[in-house]
Parts: structure tokens; sequence; C-alpha cells
């Protein structure tokens, strides 16, 4: 306990500056960071930065067609945004089925992408709602594509002084879902879980753009899955071969969670559920 | 928010507990749960998991849910915190909430009780009259081991009836 500091900073210059020393980390909501806090950081404890004064990055901004959150807005927010349950849907339910009602309170939408895991829940709907990302430093600001940002299982591209100061995209006018598998409704992590956006136009399928999430290394798009669709009419044909596609598109590993077998397969069936508009709790 | 410089490994954070105005110098690196418990004896909110999994240390900050073991101290600066000792205004007269608990036998061991407490004020304070599927969900975050999840539910859905603005105001959080 003896070589710890937080710092509480107002202004997003302040932040970046304290974020620019050694050994600094910033703090959001802390549901993903206190949990390894001990583990990982307990030999050496860096510097936190509570990001919670920062009040410009707890907002939900509209410009036309075009959504920005804040970094900190939280999953509790998302789930009760009207605004977002019509523009990005996927983006609300993913929200709205991760952790508890407590964890949803607490957790950020920055916190969720920072953190780099696979299964991160927001993920998947931002891949398929072609979110931007901000990232700033002192030496500047940045925008990347959410494709671009993840590395590896935690890994990404944000450097050690850099904070995501906003996540945004274009409304969506079209359908979309979210749908996961996990041990239990509530507090697990996905084993397994699909997003998806997609027109339908005289009951052809278009514009579909499809997201898995904890079966690769990092969420991944299904572009052969995505093409296959593309212009199909939805039966139960096409959702089969589609079901197959996306299987091998895929590329679980088995884990605590779950088997490699077994998630390939979800891919499958959660693809046909969300296209039939079944919706989580079924 | 102050910010904190130097080597300081104690820092001082304002801010409202049931009710009452606190300013406490604390280690940095304490957990809200901490605070509660080691730093101000208010040992209803009970210490589970400590890694949100149990919502067992579930208190109000700021009108919502939150897992005390997952907020750091100096994250409350400012903030109001309700938890199980604030919810009867006396020792003589149990908060309704309370009342239906025990008339329902919602309680076995009781050491999920003071954080189920707390999930369904924050739940009552949303919705005063929730039906089933949202009461689960509400208490989704909180494990009773003694798996008495029944009679909680079902004490949840009578309090649908029975339950007032009155009953609820002081827990409101106006900014």
């Amino acid at each position: 306990m003896t070589k710890y500091k937080t710092i509480n900073p107002t202004t997003l210059d302040e932040a970046l500056e304290t974020l620019n020393g050694c050994n600094v980390m910033p703090i959001a909501g802390g549901t993903d960071l206190l949990v390894k806090f001990y583990e990982v950081y307990g030999k050496s404890l860096p510097k936190l930065v509570v990001l919670d004064g920062l009040i410009p990055l707890h907002e939900i901004k509209t410009e036309n067609d075009r959504i920005s959150l804040g970094p900190l807005v939280t999953f509790s927010e998302i789930e009760n945004s009207p605004e977002l349950r019509k523009a990005a849907p996927q983006l609300v339910q993913a929200a709205s089925v991760a952790g508890s009602v407590q964890i949803r309170n607490r957790a950020t939408i920055g916190g969720n992408i920072a953190n780099g895991s696979p299964s991160g829940d927001l993920i998947p709907p931002l891949y398929v709602l072609n979110a931007e990302l901000e990232l700033s430093s002192v030496n500047g600001r940045r925008s990347i594509p959410i494709d671009k940002f993840f590395k590896g299982p935690g890994i990404t591209v944000l450097e050690k002084n850099e904070l995501i100061t906003s996540i945004s995209f274009d409304k969506t006018f079209e359908n979309g879902f979210f749908l996961r598998l996990a041990t239990r409704k509530a507090l697990a992590i996905s084993k397994v879980s699909v997003a998806a956006n997609y027109s339908m136009q005289n009951g052809t399928i278009t514009n579909v753009r499809i997201a898995l999430g904890a079966v690769a290394p990092t969420v991944i798009r299904a572009p052969r899955t995505e093409e296959y669709l593309s212009g199909k009419e939805l039966n139960d044909n096409v959702l089969s071969t589609a079901a197959k596609l996306i299987k091998e598109e895929a590329k679980p590993i088995s884990d605590i969670r779950s088997i490699a077998d077994y998630r390939r397969e979800m891919v499958g069936v959660l693809l046909k559920r969300g296209l039939n508009g079944i919706p989580q709790s079924e | 928010m102050e910010t904190i410089l130097n080597t300081n490994v104690e820092i001082k954070v304002g801010f409202k507990l049931n009710g009452l105005l606190y300013e406490k110098s604390i280690p940095a690196n304490w957990t809200l749960l901490q605070l509660l418990r080691d730093g101000l004896g208010y040992y209803g909110t009970k210490c589970g998991c400590e890694i949100g999994e149990c919502g067992a240390c579930t208190v109000l900050l700021n009108g919502q849910a939150i897992n005390s073991c997952l907020v750091l101290a100096p994250q409350i600066e400012g903030a109001e915190i309700w938890t199980i000792e604030g919810v009867a205004d006396s020792i003589n007269s149990l908060h309704p909430v309370q009342r239906i608990f025990i008339e329902y036998d919602a309680v076995h061991c009781g050491f999920c009780t003071p954080g189920m407490i707390m999930s369904t004020i924050a739940l009552l304070l949303e919705n005063s009259s929730p039906d089933e599927n949202t009461i689960k969900t509400a208490l989704a975050g909180n494990l009773c081991r003694c798996t008495g999840y029944v009679q909680i539910i079902e004490a949840v859905k009578k309090l649908s009836g029975i339950i007032t603005e009155k009953d609820l105001e002081k827990f409101r959080y106006s900014e």
C-alpha cells in the first residue's frame, strides 16, 4: 500500500498529461480493472487516473445521422437510451444482457473496448455498425475503425498514454440483433455471440454485416456468410447454408468456458435464431 | 474533484452516507466496501466474492445499485451512498421492503439479504410495480446460496401494491 497514488483530473488535457507519465493507468467503471487489480498489479501498483470527473466523456451526442458516445457512457445508459434503441438496436441488446444491474451501472463502453476481450459484448455490435474510435494523447488525436483496434486477446493498438475519447457510428435505419450464449443469463461471460446489421427489401436481405464474439482471438466479421446471404430470400434452405458457412468462418478454441466444437455449432444456431427474429430470452 | 498529488498514501474523500455528510482520510487503494466496513464499521454491507459476482456488497451509489467491492474509494468523492443501515428510519420502524422480506420468509441465513434489499430498492426507484421477469433481471446480480429465490421474488412482487413514493423518496438521487 505504500507506493500507491490516484489522480482525479477534471479536464481531458490534465488526464492526458498524467497518462503520459510512466506506470499510469486509467480507471473508469473498474468492473474489469479492480477484479484483476491485486492479482495482476499487486506487486507494483500503478498510479490510477480516475476518469469520472471528465464530464464531456459521459455524453451521448447526436449530429444529424451520426451518434457519438463518450467512453464513460455506461451499459445502463446505453440500455436505457430511447435514441440508441432505434439507432443501434444490437448495441442496446448487448448492453442489456451483459453482467448484472450492478455491473451495468458501472461498466463503460470505453472500458469494454479497451479491455480488448474477444468476448466483450459491446464489440460485435460496434463491428457491424462500422464504429470509429477516436484515440487521444498529448501528441494529438487519431481515428481508427473498430476492426483495426484489436490485435489479440487483451491486446490492442491503444498506446499506454492514449485514451479512447469517442466511439461514433452512423445511426442504422436497418435491422439488427445481438445474441449470445453463456453459462447463465446474468453475470456470465459470453461463450459465443453473434451481432448483425442488415436491410430487408421486398423479401430479400441486403447490406449484411455479421460479427462474431468469443470464437477467435479478436471479434471477427464473417465476410463469406455476408456475401452468400446478400440478395437472398430468407428461407430455411438459405438459413441452413448460411449457418454451415458461418461455422467455417469461426475459429474458436476450447477453454474454461466452452469447447471449440460447441462454439462453432452455436455460431450457426445463433445466426439462424437472429435472422428468424427470435429474441435473447427465448 | 480534488487532484491528489505527490506520494500521499492516504486520501481524503467527502461523501454522503445514509443522509449524513462524511469526510474521511483513507488509504487510496481502498474500495468502497472496505471504507464502509473497515473504515466506518458499517458491517451490514457484506463482503462475499470481492469480484462483482455475488452482490452481497450491493449499495446505492447516486440512486443506483452497484457492487461496492468494485468501486474505488477515490471514485466516491461527492457521491451519495445508501447502505442497509440507512434503510429503516429507526429501529422501531422497519422499512416496508424489510417488513415484507420478513413476512414472506425471504431471509434464510441472511447473508445475501442486505444486498437483496438494496437491489430491490433500486428496482422500485425505477419501477414501483415490476412484473416477475423484471424482478428476476433486477436481482440477477444477487446470489442467495440458501437458494431462497422463490420467497424473495414473491416478497418483491407483493411490494408493488404497497410501496409508496414516500417510502422511496429519501433514496432518490438529485444532482
